[in-house]
């Protein structure tokens, strides 16, 4: 089979070229807006992913993860009296204020817990034990945090909320949706840090269920034993921790309009070119008619044309993309989650808009007489 | 026997509010093998009687039986498979896909009349040497002179063994010796391969190897 369609397209370079460049520009738009947004969905939330604790329990109506609210620490107690229950543990999240040597304040949210170990977390340290933090005035620090603090080094001391603490390790990943660094520090020092309420005082119940245990069922119960506080699955707090950011700041929203207009430049450029193409081929469709040809036969041709258009476009767009991820991760503080999931969609969308625009010329092409093959 | 037999065609164009009748009942049969010669000024009606002929245009009027078919100008969605069976044509534009080189714009036609791959191949080879562009198959028809792409054309009406040539001015647009060389290929080939030609040309040449000359003036024809 000769392929018309391509070599049509490849004839003419320059309009190739203009319909690539707006496939691939809405490609990449498409991918550098998603990947941003996923990544920043993905720092919102990654420490609820990675603390893994089947229930979270929280004072009423916590918007998200970053912005704890205190209450007694006591009712931990209640919480593992319950049947089902393995193990549940205090969680301090808080932002705390920190001088750097430069006489700078920076900020640094900080979780505190007792045993960081029966939690694995952090998840990542790249220097230090986590067991020795609850030997004195220590601190870990996500190496993130080298953006703001400036470089900072195990051994180095840095100021929390007036109090002097050493630097005893470094993690890596360990970020939230405002890029803010974390630190991590014991349960008790964090509440001596944060004395405004006295040392009775959590933000958060980390519970895991003992195998088997009906989660329903163990949450209904902590429900009716805890009244001031709300119980969420991981999956659950991780959702309402997601969307608080994504409507208060206006992101999916933001998100939503960027995607619709890269999407609708790419179709526009590309239901242009292909019908300007299509104008100047009309000669050629006619003969095609002529020499018997049907209009279904043009259609396949000028479908094949949006293909071909869509899958060139979509690697010239996915390729720079992929490309940017260590530059952005660099700049922003974010990784740029250019997911296969995303990948997949991106390509189907591409497809999908290319052909609907080929249909722009369909009609054109239906309303071709094969006489004009005759006329000068 | 007749590969073409049109009685009482009858064309007319509504142009605006005025009906212009160009075809007036044209009665005309196309022999297997003949080589007809239609004449005529500028305006007559040549192409437009061509194109119906052809199948590409229906008539207002009359009938028509192209290759054994009769044709139901109420059922426009059933001539292109009329032409791509039958009826093979040569413009005085060349028309070929500026695209493709001059072996694909053989194969091309073949593959939208039905015949694929290495077949298709195979015969468009076949027909572009028989014009005499063995040397020339990877040739665009940027590359190719005027009596080249001329050859390209009519390999691409040979192609696929219609029964019917129809060729409109195909030398109008060529120096007098190389329309020459044109006409004679025209005629070798159909001759050769026993199709029936219908040749609209001002050629005197032609003349000479016609079987039968047609002059057409008023919408009408005279031998
Ligand atoms: N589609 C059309 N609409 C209106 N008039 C037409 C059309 N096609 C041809 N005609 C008229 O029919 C006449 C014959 O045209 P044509 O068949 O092209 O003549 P020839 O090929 O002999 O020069 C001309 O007067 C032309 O203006
Ligand atoms: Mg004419």
């Amino acid at each position: 089979m000769v392929d018309l369609a391509r070599k049509n397209l490849l004839h003419d370079k320059l309009r190739f070229l203009i319909t690539v460049s707006g496939v691939a520009f809405a490609v990449a738009l498409v991918f550098v807006q998603v990947g941003l947004f996923l990544g920043l969905m993905r720092n919102a939330t990654i420490t609820i992913e990675r603390l893994g604790a089947d229930l979270w329990v929280t004072s009423r109506n916590t918007p998200n993860v970053d912005f704890a609210h205190a209450f007694s620490e006591s009712r931990v107690e209640r919480v593992r009296s319950i049947p089902g229950v393995a193990r549940a543990d205090n969680l301090i999240v808080a932002f705390m204020n920190v001088n750097l040597p430069s006489g700078a304040e920076e900020g640094t949210l900080v979780y505190a817990m007792e045993d960081f170990g029966a939690w694995n977390f952090p998840w990542h340290v790249l220097e230090g034990d986590t067991e020795d933090l609850r030997r004195g005035n220590y601190v870990f620090i996500d190496e993130s945090a080298a953006k703001r603090f400036g470089p900072f080094a195990v051994g180095d001391y840095r100021e929390y909320l007036g109090t002097r603490l050493k630097i005893i390790g470094r993690t890596t990943e360990a970020r939230s949706f405002t890029t803010t660094p974390l630190s991590f520090m014991d349960y008790q020092l964090a509440q001596r840090l944060l004395r405004s309420n006295t040392g009775s005082q959590t933000m958060y119940i980390l519970v895991k269920l003992a195998p088997g245990a009906d989660v329903e069922g163990v949450r209904a119960e902590m429900k009716q034993r805890l009244p001031y506080n709300d119980v969420y699955t991981s999956d659950e707090w991780a959702t309402r921790s997601r969307n608080y950011w994504i409507v208060s700041t206006g992101l999916g929203f933001n998100l939503g309009l960027t995607v619709f207009l890269g999407c609708l430049v790419g179709v526009v450029v590309v239901a242009l070119t292909l019908y300007t193409s299509t104008m100047e081929h009309l000669k050629e469709f006619g003969t095609v008619k002529a020499i018997g040809g049907s209009n279904r036969d043009i259609y396949g041709i000028l479908a094949r044309q949006a293909l071909i258009s869509s899958v060139v476009g979509f690697v010239l767009g996915a390729i720079p993309s992929l490309a940017l991820r260590p530059l952005v991760s660099r700049l922003g503080g974010l990784e740029l989650q250019i997911t296969p999931l995303l990948m997949v969609w991106t390509f189907v969308g591409t497809v999908v808009l290319c052909l609907a625009a080929a249909m722009l010329s369909f009609r054109k092409v239906a309303a071709i007489d094969p006489a004009l093959v005759f006329r000068g | 026997m007749s590969v073409l037999r049109a009685q009482h065609i009858i064309k007319t164009f509504q142009e605006g509010r005025e009906t212009v009748n160009v075809l007036r009942g044209i009665d005309l049969t196309l022999e297997r093998g003949e080589i007809v010669v239609l004449e005529g000024p500028s305006g007559s009606g040549k192409t437009t009687l061509l194109s119906i002929l052809g199948c590409i245009l229906t008539p207002t009027g009359g009938e028509l039986e192209v290759d054994g078919r009769k044709i139901d100008p109420r059922r426009p969605e059933l001539l292109p498979d009329v032409r791509k069976r039958s009826i093979g044509f040569v413009f005085q534009q060349y028309n070929l896909f500026p695209a493709l080189t001059a072996l694909e714009n053989v194969e091309f036609a073949l593959n939208i009349k039905g015949c694929r791959g290495p077949e298709a191949q195979q015969e468009a080879e076949r027909v572009l040497r028989a014009v005499g562009l063995a040397e020339r198959l990877r040739f665009l028809p940027r590359d190719m002179s005027g009596g080249q792409k001329q050859r390209v054309a009519l390999a691409r009406a040979l192609s696929g063994h219609p029964p019917i040539l129809l060729a409109d001015e195909p030398t109008a647009n060529l120096d007098s010796e190389v329309g020459g060389q044109i006409l004679r290929i025209f005629h070798d080939l159909a001759k050769k391969e026993d199709r029936s030609l219908l040749i609209v040309t001002h050629d005197p040449r032609v003349r000479a190897f016609a079987d039968r000359v047609l002059h057409i003036s008023d919408g009408l024809l005279a031998n």
